[in-house]
């Protein structure tokens, strides 16, 4: 299995994606777009998937003793599968106000809704259950409970296009949605996918992610920035507006660029550094980056951490 | 403060267009939306203040700039108490007259004044531009003056460059009048004459003014301080010390305190470069005081220079005087009377006799004895031994006065002694018959005598005056002519009612010295030997011309057995003021050099000197001593004492007071001479254009930042 996606295949540009129809289509463009080139090996893993062996003991299940095992060994094994159960996937959409920026292609909460949409197209296909909770404003009350139904897929579909269809608003941090996870997944391990900018994050959001962790749920950040907000490419006389507040500044861009660039490279390296630290898998993605790659990465990246955490 | 053009200040209003552009500036700023915004803030929190302040400033700068182009090209002017004259700049006429008098070396705090002087002449040229045409004249008394104007700056800034005060005092009417000549020959609208001087009201003359009413503007410069106290030596003469020793001079030294307050002056008196005495003086506000030093000149010298000299004060140069002392040596002159009367007006010798002892004085210089034609017999060798006996070693000069002709042994006696040296006056009478003359006087005759003609014979008494001959055409620079000036209404006002008429001659030694308006010859030289003789062809009383009762009689007798005597070094007859002439007696000398105290000179030789009684000597231009070398005949040279002459300066330029305004001439804007605008306008729109510059500069600083 090879663990990079073929980068001559994955050309989707996001703003051309943005303009399709509806949004199950454009998850269907790009989980095929990203499928066809991997082997579906790598992801066709199933949930009685065998893991191991293990000896016998009294109470374990004798339908899962490996008779093949006992003529060459004249022991008893057990067989041990990968997972006893379906897979949950919490999508958490950051539908802050912040989100709502669009440098050049298009907003970042729009390129976050269609990786999203794919990811649960692609849990749905894999017959897990998928949920999606927005967070960023307190009015916002979105929470789609994971099924595993494929009219399921649908109503999600919906939820994530009113969504990006309303537009970001609000400042509310992560940190209330994440904490309506932890509760909802006391009981059971899941995979909790988080897109955002992250800006509205703060200290507690990522102590809940680092939590999260902790409890043994699989968490992955897509940390969704425009690319100008990295290059910050602007020039003259120009005056931002805060997406989130009433701030305004008048400024000459070129005065002070060294410092905001090194500015926000320092937050990424702090994010990634803390993120990383606490086993959430990051991603730090750009929304002219295209978006089977962003998944990809996120497949890739699953898989290879996948055994390791199973050791775990 | 004032606008040249106000109406350009409208452009002020141009001062809103970098505000608009600031504000429109603002509010084009592009808008973008930004999510990261809590990064800039953070940034920015670091440079906004800078930012603040550079927009601020470049607000301010555009702001500055605007306006001070419309203010420059309104061309703003301020006013300041005039320190100079007014100039104009632009085409024009204009005369600096420049007070290089000696006065002028006044020192004033350790610089001397004509540097001021010539400092301002130079901004003056500066501020008039290179369009006028400027002509420098030095208001020195007889300084050479331009004969035109010039646009050639340059070269008056060098001629400027090059003043030095000189030696004369001030003549400045005669300056501005000079300037008014040049103003005149132009063809510019305006002329202007700029006088920068000391204004001395011994320079003006209020009664010749320069110039009419439509004469040019006057622009005084008032570089003098209020007061220029002075003290000067004003006169030095050098008299024989009656109550002294043979060689015993007393030297009376005049001090002048041209100053407001009295003044304690220490004065010394050197003779021959050595100090031999020193005295002090207290002299008055505007009084002028003697000092007499009595002192002994030098053993063997019978002539020798002295000075008397007070304590150094700002004006040095008349500080000092120098006088020409000598031992003078009496002439001693034998009158023999042709005519004696005994009513003493009558009496032919009467008024000759006066003249040469005025007042009878022992220090006249000069003895005199009288004598009757029958006397005379006693110079014959027979008579010696005798009481009558005349010894004529004892004489210098003899003068026949109306004397009828004498025996072939007496003139014979008479010739030996003038070919050896001696002097003879001849003057004819009524005693006298040319015929008997022409059979034994001719010895002592220069030419040969005549009958006398009357030439108000048969005239009415009333006419008698209008047909009376005048002295003319005298030889001015003969020793004997030296104190007449060259009109010398003492001499040329005399009526000569009857003369004698001379012989023909082809001598080349006779010289004619004083011719009638008849072209007669009125007085005849010849040198004979070693001596001299003087025809005059008139009576020495009023019996032929009343010459006798004129001013002029006493210096020409008085003059004539000096020159008869060889003995012209005589106190006071040697001191000259800067720029005179002095005439020096050639004799016999074929080549004559002056030097003065500077050590340039002149040296008379050749043609020069040739077949001349005597010299003039006109470059007087400094004070001091001025020496004579001479060169006889025989070729040795050795210095003339007895030619040594003096130049001081004129005692007039000593007296700084100033001249009152009226005495100016009037300008000819009718201001007075005195600037109409006590105030100077200063253009200040050179100012604010390089301030614009400097914005722009600054601006284009600020932009790049």
């Amino acid at each position: 299995m090879s663990e990079d996606p073929p980068a001559s295949r994955l050309h989707l540009d996001p703003a051309q994606l943005a303009r399709l129809a509806s949004l199950p289509i454009k998850a269907r463009v790009i989980v095929e777009g990203a499928l066809s080139g991997l082997h579906r090996a790598a992801v066709h893993g199933s949930s009685v998937e065998f893991a191991e062996h293990k000896e016998y003991s009294p109470g374990d299940e004798l339908r899962h003793v490996d008779w093949k095992a006992y003529a060459k060994l004249d022991r008893y094994y057990v067989k041990q599968f990968e997972q006893e159960s379906q897979l949950t996937v919490y999508l958490v959409l950051d539908a802050s106000a912040s989100m709502a920026f669009a440098g050049g292609g298009i907003a970042k909460i729009e390129y976050a809704g269609m990786a999203l949409a794919a990811l649960a197209y692609l849990v749905i296909q894999q017959q897990d259950k998928v949920g999606l909770l927005a967070c960023g404003d307190q009015k916002l009350d979105t929470l789609v409970p994971p099924r595993a139904r494929t009219t399921h897929l649908h109503d999600l579909m919906s939820v994530l296009e009113s969504l990006i269809a309303r537009g970001a608003t609000g400042d509310e941090s992560p940190a209330a949605a994440l904490s309506r996870i932890a509760e909802l997944t006391r009981r059971r391990r899941a995979l909790i996918v988080l897109a955002s900018d992250l800006f509205d994050a703060d200290d507690r959001t990522l102590q809940l992610l680092a939590q999260l962790r902790a409890q043994r749920h699989d968490v992955s950040v897509l940390h969704i920035l425009d690319p100008h907000e990295r290059s910050f490419p602007y020039d003259g006389l120009t005056q931002f507006e805060a997406l989130e507040s009433a701030s305004k500044l008048l400024v000459n861009p070129a005065a002070i660029r060294q410092d905001y660039l090194a500015r926000m490279e320092a937050f990424l390296a702090r994010t990634r550094a803390t993120l990383t630290t606490a086993g959430v898998d990051y991603h730090l993605v750009q929304t002219d980056q295209p978006l089977e790659r962003t998944l990809l990465e996120l497949l890739v990246t699953r898989s290879r951490l996948g055994p390791a955490r199973r050791a775990g | 403060m004032g606008f040249l053009a106000p109406l350009m200040l409208v452009g002020v209003a141009a001062l809103a267009v970098p505000i608009a552009i600031h504000l429109i500036g603002r509010r084009r700023a592009r808008v973008v939306k930004f999510a990261a915004l809590d990064f800039l803030l953070a940034t920015k929190r670091r440079t906004a203040r800078r930012f603040r302040l550079r927009e601020r400033m470049l607000l301010l700068v555009r702001a500055i700039a605007c306006a001070a182009v419309a203010i420059a090209l309104a061309k703003p002017y301020t006013s300041c108490a005039r320190k100079g004259p007014a100039v104009t700049r632009g085409p024009q006429a204009a005369v600096l007259v420049i007070d290089d008098s000696f006065a002028a070396g006044y020192l004033i705090d350790g610089k001397r004044w004509l540097r001021s002087a010539t400092d301002e002449a130079r901004r003056i040229l500066t501020q008039l531009g290179p369009e006028a045409e400027v002509a420098i004249v030095r208001a020195a008394e007889a300084a050479d003056h331009p004969s035109e104007l010039t646009r050639d700056h340059l070269r008056l800034r060098d001629q400027l460059l090059a003043l030095e005060p000189s030696a004369r005092p001030a003549d400045t009417t005669r300056a501005l009048a000079r300037a008014a000549q040049l103003l005149a020959a132009s063809s510019h609208v305006r002329k202007t004459v700029f006088l920068i001087s000391l204004l001395a009201k011994t320079g003006v003359r209020p009664d010749d003014p320069p110039w009419g009413k439509d004469g040019p503007t006057l622009v005084t410069s008032e570089l003098r301080p209020p007061k220029l106290p002075n003290l000067a030596v004003t006169a030095l003469r050098a008299d024989p010390d009656p109550g002294g020793a043979t060689r015993g001079v007393a030297f009376d030294a005049e001090v002048g305190n041209f100053s407001d307050a009295a003044s304690k002056v220490e004065l010394s008196l050197a003779i021959a470069d050595r100090v031999v005495a020193r005295g002090t003086l207290e002299v008055g506000p505007g009084e002028r005081k003697t000092k007499r030093f009595l002192a002994a000149l030098p053993a063997g010298a019978r002539a020798t220079d002295a000075y008397v000299a007070l304590s150094g004060d700002a004006l040095a140069i008349d500080d000092r005087r120098w006088v020409r002392a000598s031992l003078r040596d009496r002439v001693r002159v034998l009158i023999v009377d042709g005519d004696p009367r005994t009513v003493r007006h009558d009496d032919e010798v009467f008024y000759l006799e006066a003249a040469l002892r005025p007042g009878d004085r022992e220090d006249s210089g000069t003895s005199v004895r009288v004598i009757t034609s029958e006397e005379l017999a006693g110079v014959e060798p027979r008579a010696r031994g005798t009481a009558g006996a005349i010894d004529l070693d004892e004489f210098d000069v003899v003068v026949l006065a109306n004397v009828t002709a004498l025996p072939t042994a007496r003139v014979n006696v008479l010739a030996d002694w003038m070919r050896a040296g001696g002097g003879i006056l001849v003057s004819p009478g009524d005693h006298v018959d040319p015929a008997a003359y022409d059979r034994t006087m001719l010895p002592l005759l220069p030419q040969s005598l005549r009958d006398p003609i009357d030439t108000t014979w048969g005239a009415p008494p009333d006419e008698r005056d209008s047909r009376a001959l005048h002295l003319v055409k005298w030889e001015a620079d003969h020793p004997i002519f030296t104190p007449f000036s060259k009109a010398a209404p003492e001499l040329a006002d005399a009526k000569f009612f009857e003369i004698s008429l001379l012989g023909p001659t082809t001598s080349a030694d006779r010289k004619v010295l004083a011719r009638f308006t008849n072209g007669a010859a009125a007085l005849v030289e010849a040198s004979i030997g070693a001596g001299r003789t003087l025809l005059y062809t008139s009576t020495l009383d009023r019996d032929w011309n009343d010459l006798p009762i004129h001013p002029g009689f006493l210096p020409l007798m008085q003059q004539a057995v000096r020159h008869l005597a060889r003995k012209h070094a005589a106190f006071g007859e040697t001191d000259h003021t800067v720029g005179s002439s002095v005439v020096l007696p050639t004799g016999d000398l074929k080549k004559l050099e002056v030097r003065g105290p500077d050590g340039a000179g002149a040296v008379f030789e050749g043609d020069r000197i040739a077949g001349r009684s005597s010299v003039r000597f006109g470059r007087t231009d400094r004070p001091g001593v001025y020496r004579v070398i001479g060169t006889d005949q025989t070729g040795s040279t050795h210095e003339r004492d007895e030619l040594a002459f003096v130049v001081n300066v004129d005692a007039r330029g000593s007296d700084l007071t100033p001249a009152p305004a009226a005495a100016l001439p009037v300008s000819g804007t009718g201001s007075g001479g005195t600037p109409v605008d006590d105030s100077r306008r200063i253009e200040l729109w050179h100012a604010l254009a390089a301030a614009v510059l400097l914005l722009l500069l600054a601006e284009g600083l600020l932009v790049q930042r």
